[in-house]
C-alpha cells in the first residue's frame, strides 16, 4: 500500500513552491547506488509504491532498496463535474516534494550493472529527470 | 601514497559573485590554514582538483609563487547534484606528522554467508584512521571469507597496516551477512481505495488562543 503519515496535525495542506536546491538528502547515505532526482516536482506515493515495486521485484529479493522521500503532503482535488467554490477539495493523494539533486531511491548488496538495470526501471516511473549516482567516499 | 603536485594561485578575490565568475572560468576557490599561520585564499583549477578526487589522493603539493607546500586535503564542498566540487578545504600539513584521515575499506574475497541464504550490509565504506601523512593507504582491505550468517565485522577485527590506528568506535559494524527473510503472503483483503484511509488528525480546525496571550 502508498504510503502516508501515520498521525497529521491538519488534513489539508496549502501548495507551495517549490524554491532552491536539496542541501541535504542528496547523497547516497544507505546503499552503495541511488536514484537522484535533477528536476523538482511532486512524487505521488502511488508513484513511490510503484518504483519500490519495480526494483524489488527486478532484484528478486537480492540486495536491499531504500526508499530516501516520504509523502508527507496531502494533495486536494474537486470531484468532476463539481462547480466552483463550497471550499477546498478534499485529500486526494499524498506526495512527497522533491528538490532537484535530491536521492529517490537507493540500491545496496548487488553489483553496479544489476544496479543501474534496477533504478532505470524507477527511474521510468518518476515524473522528472534523473540520473544513477554512486557513494562517494569521505574526503578528510 | 602518492603526492599529486598541482598548481595554485594566491586569491585576492572573496565574496559570491567574484567567486562565482572565478569558476565559470574554470577555476575553484580554496582555503589553506593550519600550523599556526594565517589561512590564505587559493584558486586551483578544476581539473586538476577533479583528478586528485577521481585518484583519492590525500596529500597534495601546491606549486604556489612563495614556494611548494605540503597539503592535506581536508573537505571538497559541491553542488546540490553532488557533481562539481564548489571550494576545497586544505591544511598545511608536514609529511612526517600524524593526521587523522577517512579511506576507503575495501572488502576482499566471496563471503561465506552469501552461499548460505545471506546478503551482505555494508554499514561503513570509510574508515577514519590516524597515521604518518607519507603512511596515508589507499585504501584498507578488509577480508569477507570467514563471514557467515547473521555475523558481523567490526572495525575492532579490521587488520590495519603498522603504524595505523583506527579512530572509531572499535564496536562499530563494518559489514554484516543478514539473512533474507521470506515476505508473508499478506491476507487477501479488498484493496482499499486511496481516500478511504487518512491519517489520525491531531488537531482539527482552528485551535483556540490562550488567554493573555499576544
Amino acid at each position: 500500500m502508498a504510503m502516508m503519515p501515520a498521525r497529521v496535525k491538519y488534513r489539508k495542506h496549502q501548495r507551495g513552491r517549490i524554491r532552491g536546491n536539496a542541501t541535504r538528502g542528496n547523497s547516497v547515505s544507505f546503499g552503495d547506488f541511488g536514484l537522484q532526482a535533477l528536476e523538482g516536482g511532486w512524487l505521488k506515493a502511488r508513484t513511490i509504491e510503484a518504483g519500490r515495486m519495480a526494483a524489488t521485484h527486478f532484484l528478486h529479493r537480492e540486495g536491499r532498496v531504500y526508499i530516501r522521500v516520504f509523502p508527507d503532503k496531502s494533495v486536494s482535488g474537486k470531484p468532476l463535474e463539481t462547480r466552483m467554490g463550497k471550499g477546498k477539495g478534499e485529500p486526494a493523494y499524498w506526495a512527497a516534494v522533491v528538490k532537484p539533486g535530491m536521492i529517490l531511491f537507493e540500491v545496496g548488496g548487488v553489483d553496479e550493472s544489476v544496479a543501474r538495470l534496477a533504478l532505470s526501471r524507477v527511474a521510468h516511473k518518476v515524473p522528472f529527470r534523473c540520473r544513477f549516482v554512486k557513494r562517494r567516499h569521505e574526503v578528510g | 601514497m602518492k603526492v599529486e603536485t598541482v598548481k595554485a594561485e594566491k586569491r585576492d578575490v572573496i565574496g559570491t559573485r567574484a567567486v562565482r565568475r572565478l569558476r565559470q572560468s574554470g577555476q575553484i576557490p580554496g582555503v589553506i590554514y593550519g600550523h599556526g599561520l594565517p589561512a590564505a585564499n587559493v584558486s586551483l583549477e578544476r581539473h586538476a582538483v577533479e583528478a586528485l578526487l577521481a585518484h583519492g589522493t590525500h596529500v597534495v603539493n601546491l606549486e604556489m609563487a612563495g614556494g611548494n607546500q605540503s597539503c592535506l586535503l581536508k573537505d571538497v564542498q559541491f553542488d546540490h547534484l553532488g557533481a562539481t566540487p564548489v571550494h576545497v578545504d586544505l591544511a598545511r600539513v608536514d609529511l612526517e606528522e600524524r593526521v587523522q584521515v577517512k579511506v576507503p575499506l575495501e572488502l576482499k574475497g566471496h563471503a561465506r554467508g552469501l552461499g548460505e541464504g545471506g546478503a551482505l550490509v555494508q554499514n561503513l565504506i570509510d574508515i577514519e584512521i590516524e597515521c604518518r601523512a607519507v603512511d596515508i593507504p589507499d585504501a584498507i582491505r578488509v577480508n569477507i571469507s570467514d563471514l557467515g550468517v547473521n555475523s558481523a565485522l567490526h572495525v575492532r577485527d579490521v587488520a590495519l597496516p603498522e603504524g595505523i590506528t583506527a579512530r572509531q568506535d572499535p564496536e562499530t559494524i563494518v559489514v554484516a551477512c543478514r539473512e533474507v527473510t521470506q515476505p508473508v503472503a499478506a491476507p487477501a483483503v479488498a484493496a482499499p481505495t486511496e481516500t478511504a484511509t487518512e491519517p489520525e488528525v491531531i488537531a482539527k480546525g482552528k485551535v483556540e488562543k490562550e488567554e493573555g496571550e499576544d
